[in-house]
């Protein structure tokens, strides 16, 4: 009767109003969006203009960019990161690394090809004799050996051989990695290998003219310092 | 509909905030490179920002622990140079690209090794992942002296082929150090 048709004007008005709302909304975070754009364009365009500013300016006139005499701070924050930016490049020599009130903290980068991996990090104590305080150098890495040998004689040389052992470690992990992840079609099963990446056991697959041959690989890596093997034995299975 | 302009509003907002920081960066590089100041510059401006100071503690870093700041950051690369005797005299960076988690710097590296004088040019990408950065060198080329020599300009190129900066530099070490050996006891003949 009555009751149930303004029961159900009731609904009708309470739908339109949520409607009303959901389209203010709507176009109110449209009316957001379009705002930022315009000031992300602004900012975008000045920059644009300062960086060409720049570029033009370094092609022959001084003082375009530093009318102005530099504040204090400024100098110093120029210094700070000039210092910075060449202590960033160091690791890309292999060796780089920061003193310490005991000491000195050394970084050693490994990569393999153009591809930098890891960095292990060797905390030495310089007195009274130079020794290993604290390290990331993976167990398997005869470092005890090392140091005992160029340690206390020189330590150039301890660098030099251990950096040759990570290297080559991380060399052969990062080629069996990419061998997994790139010739998986080919592999059965998985790939197995030893922690110190210098043993290798895998089956792999080789079509021609719709038969499939299965092949035993055995890759053993004698040189702990090459990232090469020094055997392979494959057999048909 | 609705959603779609909004979809192209986002997608905008996006682009344009990356194309800033690669702006905002490129204009910071520009202006570290073009700027130079020497160390009487630096002195002089520790002592002001330290005269400065006497007045108000602004909630700034105080001047002297600035000043030990880059004293430790120079003493630190001084030692490394001396260890490694790898000495860089020049060095300049133009960021490329930078888009999401990826950077890409144009570098310019130039030094001695001992005796030995290199220059060197390359890209670097570095891509953030979750845990680590990974970086690429690519581009890579060589310029060091004593190239006439067959083997040394052979393993120069096959280094700039691959990329293998790290190689590069290790090589060179050992190879700069024999290199004095030979000359001082060349030297000793004579």
């Amino acid at each position: 009767g009555v009751f149930a048709h303004l029961a159900l004007l009731e609904a009708r008005a309470y739908e339109a109003a949520v409607k009303q709302e959901e389209t203010e909304q709507q176009e109110e975070k449209l009316a957001r969006l379009k705002a930022r754009v315009q000031e992300l364009r602004l900012q975008r365009d000045k920059l644009r203009a300062q960086v060409e500013q720049q570029e033009k300016g370094q092609l022959g006139k001084e003082g375009a960019l530093n009318p102005a005499q530099p504040s204090a701070q400024t100098v110093l924050e120029w210094k700070m990161k000039s210092l910075k930016a060449m202590l960033q490049i160091f690791y890309l020599t292999g060796i780089s690394g920061k003193l310490t009130k005991q000491g000195v903290c050394f970084c050693i980068s490994t990569a393999y090809e153009g591809t930098y991996l890891d960095f292990y990090h060797l905390d030495l104590l310089t007195k009274p004799e130079v020794q290993i305080y604290r390290h990331s150098i993976p167990i398997f890495i005869p470092l005890q050996q090392i140091a005992k040998k160029y340690l206390q004689t020189d330590i150039r040389r301890f660098l030099s051989v251990l950096s040759d052992h990570l290297n080559a470690y991380v060399g052969r992990r990062y080629q069996a990695d990419q061998l997994q992840e790139h010739f998986s079609g080919q592999i059965e099963g998985t790939l197995q290998r030893n922690s110190l990446c210098n043993l290798l056991v895998f089956n792999y697959n080789v079509s021609s003219e719709n038969k499939t041959f299965l092949f035993k690989v055995r890759l053993l890596y004698g040189d702990p310092c090459c990232s090469l093997p020094t055997e392979a034995v494959i057999s048909s299975t | 509909m609705d959603n779609s302009i909004c979809k192209v509003y986002e997608d905008e907002i996006q682009l344009l905030e990356e194309e800033i920081k690669l702006l905002t960066e490129k204009y910071e590089d520009g202006q570290q490179e073009s700027t130079f100041f020497s160390d009487e510059e630096i002195l002089m401006s520790i002592n002001s920002l330290q005269k400065e100071f006497q007045g108000e503690s602004k909630g700034n870093e105080h001047p002297s622990d600035l000043k030990a700041r880059l004293e430790s950051l120079e003493t630190d690369l001084s030692f490394l140079m001396k260890f490694t005797g790898i000495q860089f005299r020049s060095h300049s960076k133009k960021t490329v690209e930078k888009t999401g988690n990826r950077t890409v710097q144009k570098h310019r590296l130039s030094g001695n090794c001992h005796s030995l004088s290199f220059q060197l040019e390359f890209q670097l990408l570095e891509m953030q992942n979750k845990e680590s950065v990974s970086a690429v060198i690519t581009d890579l080329s060589i310029l060091l002296e004593s190239g006439e020599d067959s083997d040394v300009s052979k393993f120069v190129s096959s280094t700039e082929e691959h990329g293998n900066l790290l190689t590069f530099f290790r090589s060179l070490s050992s190879y700069a150090e024999w290199y004095e050996y030979r000359r001082c006891t060349f030297l000793h003949f004579k």
